[in-house]
């Protein structure tokens, strides 16, 4: 689970995901490529963690440039709870009780459905929030640092540590911009995923609703088919991006290099080759190609304007709820041979708030989005 | 998509991939290609791009000098050095 552990005692210690640049520890992004590679710095949500006090306990395993289902993709073996199922290095920590929380990048949900299937809390708050400045780069336009923790009030104490203007990071929103949502009052449950969902996760959804009646929170139902398109466009963005991201790993300036080589070409295409995973190679192919002339308006430039469409549509929608809920897996649990293929299937309940940076909260096994800055209303609420 | 647009493609991405990792990649990007045409339906005609998803603007900082890597640190995780130089083969005869 841990990649690297260090001896601390501290009750505010928290476990970083190895997508954290860390200059005493090595940062791999669960890739061969990266393996033993050290940063020269520390990510900004690391000072941060300092200021406030925290301990880094250690780098916790992820899934090949954290893209896949839940850490299957590891160069370094994928992470199983108790019972033989996947989790997430992280996951694991957190349930085990080494650490308060753990800081993880969520690009593409694998973080998300790592809480609703440990039963833990996932915050991935407002885009811009919290910095990215000395996170491993894969799709910039929508990847967040969230934090998983025990506890809906572990969360928010860890959030708070984090987040905050960084001039570092050009996409950090400057503190002005900032206005907190105010409480939730009234939730809209999805019902477009309902013929996809084990009975386990409808199971949950329901308990939640009746939990949120008791507490005197308006539920309604709505359709929410203006959701579905955004796995779509984000598997195009998401891929197009990751393509330029690790375009830069070659096997000269730092990483994996191949020892079969005699030119340049040999050994940019060997290391790469040598060292990249099935899914990261597919998903190199297909977000390069998404980019070329034949398909750039069909599928990269018409994900933009979904990317817009989903913006447009949650806000017709919190015109009159304060947030959404709906499932963030299908099952309650997955196996080696469950994840095979679904990086680009199973996202289709993550998607929506990874394509527009909208704040999501997983707890009790489902996802509330909320709109922009509601990420505390939204862990409110599952207090 | 046919193996020579492929074949290209992995060229251009510095990659080189098996031949049954050539099939299951052809038959990814049928079903991507499907979902797309799906996606197309959407009507976006008058629905500008969307590239931020908040809006801010790439933020240039300050034009002046900021704290430097020394070389040796900047090589410290280079694969193969040599007198301060990356190392990589001969490109010129």
């Amino acid at each position: 689970m841990y990649l690297v552990k260090k001896d601390v005692t501290a009750k505010k210690a928290v476990v970083l995901d190895d997508m954290i640049l860390t200059k005493d520890m090595p940062t791999t992004a669960g890739s061969k490529m990266l393996e033993g590679y050290m940063s020269l710095f520390d990510a900004t949500v690391v000072e941060k963690l300092g200021v406030a006090g925290f301990e880094v306990a250690g780098k916790a395993n992820v899934g090949e440039f954290a893209i896949d289902v839940m850490g299957e993709t590891s160069h370094f073996g994928a992470t199983k709870d108790e019972k033989g199922n996947l989790s997430l290095a992280s996951a694991e920590i957190v349930k085990g009780g080494d650490v308060k929380a753990a800081i993880q990048l969520d690009v593409n949900g694998s973080p998300r459905r790592a809480a609703a299937v440990n039963g833990l809390v996932f915050v991935k708050p407002t885009y811009g929030t919290v910095s990215r400045f000395g996170i491993v780069p894969v799709a910039c336009s929508g990847e967040c640092v969230g934090v998983m923790a025990k506890t809906a009030e572990d969360c928010e104490a860890v959030l708070d540590a984090i987040s905050g203007y960084d001039a570092k990071d050009g996409t950090s929103l400057p503190e002005d911009m900032i206005e907190e949502a105010e409480a939730i009052k009234k939730v809209a449950v999805v019902t477009a995923f309902d013929g996809s969902i084990d009975a386990d996760v409808k199971a949950d959804i329901e308990a939640f609703v009746k939990e949120l009646e008791a507490k005197g929170v308006e539920v309604v139902k709505v359709d929410g088919t203006g959701l579905l398109a955004a796995k779509t466009a984000w598997n195009i963005l998401m891929s197009a991006e990751l393509c330029n991201n690790v375009s830069k790993y070659d096997g000269v300036k730092y990483g994996y290099r191949s020892a079969n080589y005699t030119t340049i070409d040999e050994l940019y295409t060997n290391s790469r080759t040598e060292s990249f995973g099935d899914l990261l190679k597919t998903a190199i192919l297909f977000g390069s190609e998404t980019l070329s002339d034949e398909n750039y308006m069909k599928m990269y430039d018409k994900s933009m304007r979904v990317r817009r469409v989903t913006v447009d549509y949650f806000d017709s929608l919190f015109e009159d709820v304060d947030a959404v809920l709906m499932p963030a897996t299908s099952k309650k649990a997955y196996t080696e041979d469950d994840v095979k293929g679904m990086a680009y299937e199973e996202n289709i309940y993550t998607a929506p708030a990874s394509i527009t940076g909208l704040p999501a909260v997983v707890a009790k096994g489902v996802q509330l989005v909320g709109s922009v800055f509601s990420e505390k209303a939204l862990l409110e609420l599952v207090k | 998509m046919d193996i020579k647009v492929l074949k290209r493609l992995e060229k251009l991405n510095q990659l080189q991939l098996t031949e049954e990792q050539e099939t299951a990649f052809l038959e990814f990007w049928a079903k991507q290609a499907k979902e797309a045409d799906a996606m197309s339906e959407i009507d976006t005609e008058n629905v500008e791009r969307m590239v931020h998803v908040m809006p801010i603007m790439t933020v240039v900082r300050e034009d002046k000098v900021i704290k430097n890597f020394t070389r040796d640190e900047l090589q410290q995780s280079a694969p193969e050095t040599n007198d301060g130089y990356w190392q990589v083969p001969r490109l010129v005869e």
